[in-house]
């Protein structure tokens, strides 16, 4: 078994220990004998629909962000046929904002996303920054996802459903309890850096979405996962407010 | 006039008090003056002959005791504030006290204009500008747009700046003096890096620059290859470096002349720190021999890199605060051929950063190839540290998490090695240096370098 991950912008989208997500899944798929093949696609790399199972798209800063996006947006109908074709994604705060339908900056410039998300983003004023868990059914595990946000930009969904409910932390944009965002085997979420570090149960969750395509429901053999559950726990318990905020 | 002889009293009556009481009150009298005459550093900045402004991300604390301990040892009445205490209350504090010719300040890089807009500089040096506490800088070009901004204040200062970092050298760009120091190519320079890289962007065309060579991070020789952009040459330079067991040796070559520098600071990191001070010191007109005597024997101050002993044992207590400074201290520091005992401690509060996400973006590989005892994981992140090294292929039964600041260093000294790395976030720092003196450990660090006023 052959897992073909495809690495978005490595070079230019890689803020806050994101591509620690890479390095998570390639060792989760390795465990178990499934053979993982990273490849970097960057500028004006040609694509073809279904050469990946798996894509991944991180944040970076201003900068390297707009050099990205103008290329993202020229990739955008590809993505979006092999996300429709089933190939599973994942997408971190900037990366997220970027396959949104547009972005409203500050002096009311719109940008236009990719539109694989039904969402779209404001800049807002204070950053949302902090510890965040939010639950997540569909992993049906009683364990959280948690994780770390920092994002100045309000993303609000209009007809995406949400990857989770806020249990404390800003989530979308501080104010609906929603956090990130669906679209078949696509995940956008603006918990960033390392956000598989702490919830095996997601990057199992990714993992099985993206075999899915080549190989059907595939049974993931248990791994090991007690120091990282048990981080997941201490930290959740950490800063869990005395009254939950939703 | 009356409000700053007021400022100034009251703040030198709490200095005092802080003397006294033998507290470390590092910025505390230099906060009350400034509440009482917010524009206080004006007034006491005038009457030095010299105003020399240290910032950057790495590296400041440093090449500021450093530059500070050269020239006194030309002659110079040096006020400095040696105490690392960088913000602007701790830039009034050093001004508080006794006067001198020559004013040496460390100055954070997030506060420049704060002081910049009230002290004239003779010479703005800039270490580097590295990805550091995430939630606190959250981008670097944004942070070279505001250190920009905080140089106009100052037009007159001359600028001494890093070569080899494509975001410092941009700062330099149409300015009136500007001397540069760099790196040439070394044994250990690499064609591809494994860190994470920002500031790769050129500054004229914003497209992503090329590298002949890294020294480390962003660090090396960089060029554009669409317009004209390129690193610098070098006013002063480093060459020759062999980095040895005990000290590093190299060249510094300079309009008119080289030096051959030995230092007992170990890595490519300090070698920049002395090539900042000496280059400064050169420009300022220092005797070549007082730089290269002064440089022979300087230690860092307190927990940027402080030995101790305890017993037959050789333990070293290390200051990391970003990804950069994590890989550069494993990569200098877990090369020996002894086994050695790790200790990574790892708090997530205000000071040190609150996300602790950069972890992930350090070049951990020195570890995997060191010879080591399990591998202790401690602090209030003990449990993330460990995941990461889990990942990053270090087994399960070589890491050990213990949380607890007291257990962790004991179950590290249970350990039979001769010797022990404790590397620690900013908040750990003070807690392991107090847990080894507890435990009968003694620093090496002479009274000369070390903190004065700490307990
Ligand atoms: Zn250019």
């Amino acid at each position: 078994m052959k897992l073909h991950l495809g690495h978005l912008y490595p070079e230019f989208l890689n803020l806050y220990g994101d591509r620690g997500n890479v390095l998570i899944l390639c060792r989760r798929a390795q465990w178990r004998g499934i053979q993982v093949e990273v490849t970097p696609i960057s500028l004006g790399d040609k694509l073809a629909p279904g050469a990946y199972d798996l894509l991944f798209l991180g944040g970076g800063p201003d900068q390297e962000q707009g050099i990205a996006s103008a290329d993202l947006f020229a990739k955008g109908p590809w993505l979006k046929e092999a996300v429709e074709e089933g190939t599973a994604l994942l997408a971190i705060c900037g990366g997220y904002q970027l396959l949104g339908e547009y972005y409203r900056t500050a002096s009311g410039d719109t940008l236009p996303g990719v539109g694989l998300f039904a969402a779209y983003t404001e800049a807002g004023n204070k950053r949302l920054k902090g510890n965040i868990a939010i639950q997540v059914p569909e992993l049906g595990s009683e364990h959280p996802i948690i994780g770390f946000e920092n994002h100045g930009g309000r993303t609000f969904l209009k007809g995406a459903r949400p990857l989770g409910q806020v249990i404390y932390g800003d989530g979308n944009n501080g104010a609906d309890g929603t956090e990130g965002a669906r679209y078949r085997n696509a995940i956008g979420t603006y918990l960033h850096g390392p956000l598989l570090s702490k919830n095996p149960h997601l990057a199992d969750y990714l993992l099985r979405l993206a075999l899915r395509r080549r190989y059907g429901e595939v049974e993931l053999s248990p791994l090991d996962d007690t120091l990282e559950m048990a981080t997941n726990a201490a930290v959740y318990k950490r800063f869990l407010p005395a009254r939950g905020k939703w | 006039m009356f409000r700053r002889i007021l400022a100034i009293l009251a703040g030198r009556l709490v200095a005092f008090l802080c003397r006294c009481l033998k507290k470390g009150g590092t910025s505390l009298p230099g906060f009350l003056a400034l509440k009482l005459d917010p524009d206080l550093m004006k007034g006491l900045i005038a009457g030095y002959r010299q105003v020399i402004i240290v910032t950057g991300t790495n590296g400041k604390t440093t090449t500021t005791n450093l530059l500070a301990s050269i020239l006194r040892a030309a002659g110079l009445s040096v006020v400095t504030n040696s105490e690392g205490a960088n913000m602007p209350a701790g830039v009034a504090t050093a001004l508080l006290g006794q006067r001198g010719e020559v004013a040496v300040l460390e100055v954070d890089e997030g506060t420049l204009a704060l002081v910049t807009s009230q002290v004239q500089a003779d010479i703005v040096v800039i270490t580097n500008l590295l990805r550091d506490q995430l939630d606190r800088y959250h981008e670097l070009q944004q942070l070279a747009g505001a250190i920009q901004k905080a140089l106009v204040h100052t037009p007159e200062a001359a600028l001494v700046l890093n070569a080899d970092d494509s975001l410092v050298t941009s700062l330099g760009d149409g300015w009136g003096i500007v001397r540069y120091f760099g790196l040439a190519r070394t044994p250990w320079s690499q064609e591809s890096t494994r860190e994470v890289l920002e500031g790769h962007i050129c500054p004229h065309c914003h497209q992503p620059l090329e590298f002949n060579f890294y020294h480390y991070s962003h660090l090396g020789d960089y060029f554009c290859p669409r317009c004209s952009y390129r690193r610098p040459r070098a006013e002063y330079e480093g060459r020759g470096l062999q980095l040895k067991p005990g000290g590093t040796h190299f060249n510094l070559v300079y309009p008119g002349g080289a030096l051959v520098l030995h230092t007992p600071m170990p890595g490519i990191y300090n070698v920049y720190n002395i090539l900042a001070a000496a280059g400064t010191a050169l420009y300022l007109g220092v005797e070549p021999a007082t730089i290269v005597r002064v440089v022979a024997s300087f230690l860092p101050g307190q927990g940027r890199a402080e030995t101790f002993y305890l017993r037959d044992r050789h333990i070293t207590l290390m200051l990391v605060k970003n990804p950069t400074g994590l890989g550069v201290a494993l990569r200098t520091l877990a090369t020996g051929r002894q086994k050695t005992a790790f200790l990574l401690a790892i708090n997530d509060l205000a000071a040190d950063g609150r996300d602790v996400s950069w972890l992930w973006d350090a070049d951990l590989t020195p570890l995997l190839a060191a010879p080591r005892s399990p591998i202790i994981c401690a602090g209030l992140r003990a449990g993330d540290m460990a995941i990461c090294l889990k990942y990053q292929g270090i087994k399960e039964a070589d890491l050990e998490v213990i949380p607890d600041p007291a257990a962790s260093i004991d179950r590290l000294l249970a350990e039979p090695v001769q010797e022990a790395l404790i590397l620690c976030t900013y908040t750990n720092l003070a807690v392991y240096r107090r847990l080894l003196l507890q435990r009968g450990a003694r620093s090496e660090v002479t009274s000369g370098t070390s903190l004065p006023g700490v307990s």
